[in-house]
């Protein structure tokens, strides 16, 4: 049997174990918004029986732990699925900048229909191939006026225009990738934070849990939003060790073990500006397979470069061609041999500064002393058409418009793959709220239910005072 | 499903956000009225519009070449019916020679010597700075004259080539509409005075009718000249129409590249353009998912458990 104090010590652990739950209910509450929180519940176990003449007594109810209700392997799957996320949304931010950078577009609205400019001077398109456009038409002018300063002037106006775009191009390819190259370092950095934080919570969990069965739920839910913040930036391969705390790995290098920050991570440049990641004590370069700075390796090391080569080949072809035919033309003067174009890429060609200067140097005519005569004009002319076998047997225009289709399949294709994955880590997201998120109606519910009980619990205490109260009147 | 707290905010979220998305990117079809602007919204379709662009930049450039050369043709033509002229007042001269008397004879060849420098004066007819018919030698007047010290003509040189400068008014198909002045070489575009193919040498034949009539020899104009000057008149009739049959060939290529454009330009709508009904249709249903959204979010956002505690 209890007895009277008995029982008022057992209405007493129960006001305590109604407390937990109000409290519980109101730490929920406050974290009802807060990022990567999981809900908690106070676990209520019957305390122990005690045998009596009547039978096992029972004795109350204690609260005997804080639960966090987690599923792993959902955060597992969240954590594997953000590192994927988050390389796709790497690398279509570095092919929207690639886009950007090539600036091709069409605008309908200020281009008539014969590709003019219908409200001239206000948007329009003004891509690569527009001028390469405008410099055929140039050619085909000044064919059927070979002695023309006019056409001639405006043919170098076009040349220059042209050349000056291929440069922007190619510069702003190069820019990228520097700007891409600083992502990666700049990402690197923010990884190498996580690691340190994740290491800094094992350390605070295990010292936490040390020698108890109890979970520091709050520093886990932390650093389960700092892994997820990790995955982001890189994938990672973790694993919760006995005492709390969770060893990463990247890459099969182990970087974070318990409280030991083993290794970090570097950016560091291979060759030609090239970026790559490996750990800063081991030297050990990294094979990412997923995050934000694999996503951002990648399209700079594989799309951009296919796109930066293919501008440079077309650039190239442009510039051999044009002069194996311009060489053999002759000026108003008498002038040969002359190059059209300079340089021999996208980044270095430039109009011929002695033709610009002077335009009747332009080699238009095929015949020496014939200032009438086109033959040479009117091949380059022709070349707007003639299929080239340097750019895959197309002319310089299908060629450049490959080009552009192929940036738009990447990013086409991109934002289809990150459509799909919106949709995964969404609906695992919501799994996750659904086991993890705090319910305001359940909370509320909650706090009436437990302050029900605590109410019931006082009113016991009054009730057995009151019975003692009685007791020690029998005296009198 | 257990709904929580931030499942309808969540929800919330990512239902606008793609409803904000889809609304941007109809918005932006309506008010650009294209279905392609970038190469990502359509790979395929921005690479055809690319090379129907290129295209329709290349015949609308044939077109202006075609324009260029019809001046040219016109600019001939005028220069032809001049010549014509000419010729026709030296066949009158050559055809009368023979009823004039001996006095009269020098003042006609006197007529004939203007006729002769009015014909240079037409050969050598320059267009946009290039003379007409000095082949590719276009800076260079095509004949000069030579009088001696009583003006009478002695002879003309030809500085002028054979050459004409040809260019293109369709892909791969090139016309020129130069004549050149002469053409004795016995290939290619007839001479426009001269040409040894059919006889021809006009200025030369009037200057055999000016020495003729000066030096009163009326059986050589009769015998020889009168014949002559015949064949250098059909050699102009040649040439007119010839003239004609280029215009004709370049009026009926102007109206092919024009209707090339309009067909291109269709082409380019069908892949680029928007269809405005549809697409303003689609951005109504948008925006009045956008709003169902909103209002039934506040709705739910709104109430709780706690409206119904004291």
């Amino acid at each position: 049997m209890l007895g009277l104090f008995g029982t008022l010590s057992m209405a007493n652990r129960s006001l305590q174990t109604q407390r937990n739950g109000t409290e519980v209910a109101g730490h929920n509450l406050a974290n009802v918004n807060t990022p990567g929180y999981s809900r908690q519940r106070v676990a209520i176990e019957t305390s122990i029986t005690i045998p009596s003449d009547i039978g096992p007594q029972g004795t109350g109810a204690d609260a005997v732990a804080i639960v966090q209700l987690r599923d792993k392997l959902l955060d597992k799957h969240i954590v594997s699925e953000t590192s994927v996320r988050s390389a796709y949304e790497g690398r279509q931010r570095a092919l929207e900048f690639a886009q950007a950078a090539l600036g091709q577009a069409i605008d309908r609205q200020a281009n008539g229909a014969e590709g003019s400019a219908a409200a001239s001077g206000v948007g329009g398109q003004h891509g690569i191939a527009e001028d390469l456009s405008a410099l055929f038409a140039s050619f085909q002018s000044l064919s059927t006026n070979p002695t023309s300063s006019a056409e001639r002037q405006v043919l170098v106006i076009k040349a220059q225009n042209l050349a000056t775009q291929f440069n922007q191009v190619a510069s702003r390819f190069d820019d990228l990738r520097g700007t891409l190259n600083e992502s990666v370092s700049s990402d690197v950095d923010q990884a190498n934070i996580a690691l340190s934080d994740i290491a800094k919570l094992n350390d605070q969990i295990i010292t936490a849990e040390l020698g108890t069965d109890a979970k520091a739920n709050d520093l886990r839910d932390v650093r389960q939003k700092r892994i997820e913040d990790l995955a982001k930036l890189v994938h990672i391969d973790t694993v919760e060790n006995s005492n709390g705390g969770v060893d990463i790995s990247i890459d099969g290098s182990q970087l974070v073990s318990g409280r030991n920050v083993l290794d970090t991570l570097e950016a560091y440049d291979a060759g030609g500006g090239q970026y790559l990641v490996r750990t800063l004590a081991g030297g050990t370069t990294l094979t990412l397979t997923g995050g934000t700075i694999q996503g951002t390796i990648d399209a700079r090391d594989n799309d951009l470069v296919q796109i930066r080569s293919d501008i440079d080949n077309l650039a190239t072809r442009l510039i051999t061609s044009v002069n194996a035919v311009h060489a053999n033309g002759y000026g108003l003067g008498g002038t040969t041999g002359e190059a059209f174009f300079t340089g021999t890429n996208a980044s270095d060609i430039g109009f011929n500064q002695n033709l610009a200067d002077d335009p009747s140097r332009i080699q238009a005519s095929g015949v020496s002393g014939s200032v009438g005569d086109n033959t040479v004009v009117l091949q380059l002319a022709q070349l707007a058409d003639a299929k080239q076998a340097g750019l895959g047997n197309q002319t310089f225009l299908e060629n450049y418009g490959q080009t552009v289709s192929k940036l738009g399949q990447y990013l086409n294709g991109l934002n289809t793959q990150l459509g799909n994955q919106d949709i995964v880590e969404q609906m695992l997201l919501r799994q996750r709220d659904s086991v993890s998120g705090v319910s305001l109606d359940e909370e509320m519910t909650d706090l009436v239910k437990f302050q029900r009980a605590f109410e019931a619990s006082a009113r016991l205490i009054t009730t057995v005072d009151e019975m003692l109260q009685t007791v020690v009147n029998l005296k009198r | 499903m257990r709904v929580t707290a931030n499942t309808f905010p969540n929800a919330l979220l990512d239902q606008l956000s793609s409803l904000s998305q889809r609304q941007n990117k109809l918005q932006n079809q309506a008010a650009t009225g294209q279905l392609v602007t970038l190469p990502e919204d359509d790979p395929v379709a921005m690479r055809r519009v690319l090379d129907m662009q290129a295209e329709n930049s290349a015949v609308g450039q044939y077109a202006r070449n075609i324009e260029r050369h019809q001046e040219l043709a016109a600019a001939t033509y005028d220069s032809i019916k001049s010549l014509k002229s000419i010729s026709d007042k030296a066949g009158e001269i050559a055809i009368a020679a023979g009823d004039l008397s001996a006095p009269s004879l020098p003042i006609y060849a006197k007529q004939v010597t203007e006729l002769i420098k009015q014909a240079v004066q037409i050969a050598n007819t320059k267009n946009r700075g290039d003379y007409l018919f000095s082949g590719t030698n276009s800076n260079l007047p095509p004949y000069v004259l030579t009088t001696d010290v009583n003006g009478v003509v002695t002879g003309v040189t030809y500085q002028g080539n054979t050459t004409e400068a040809e260019s293109e008014i369709a892909s791969g198909i090139t016309i020129s509409a130069q004549v050149p002045g002469e053409n004795n070489s016995g290939t290619g575009a007839r001479g426009l005075l001269a040409d040894d193919r059919v006889g021809a040498d006009f200025l030369n034949h009037l200057i055999d009718l000016q020495n003729h009539l000066l030096s009163g020899d009326v059986t050589s104009i009769e015998n020889n000249d009168r014949a002559a000057l015949q064949r250098d008149e059909d050699n102009l009739l040649y040439h007119v129409g010839q003239n004609g049959a280029i215009q004709s060939r370049l009026e009926s290529s102007l109206s092919l590249s024009n209707q090339r454009m309009d067909s291109l330009e269709k082409m380019v709508s069908k892949e680029a353009d928007a269809d405005l009904t549809q697409t303003i249709v689609r951005l109504n249903q948008t925006q009045t998912a956008y709003q169902a959204a909103l209002k039934s979010a506040g709705r739910i956002l709104g109430s709780s458990l706690l409206d119904y505690m004291q």
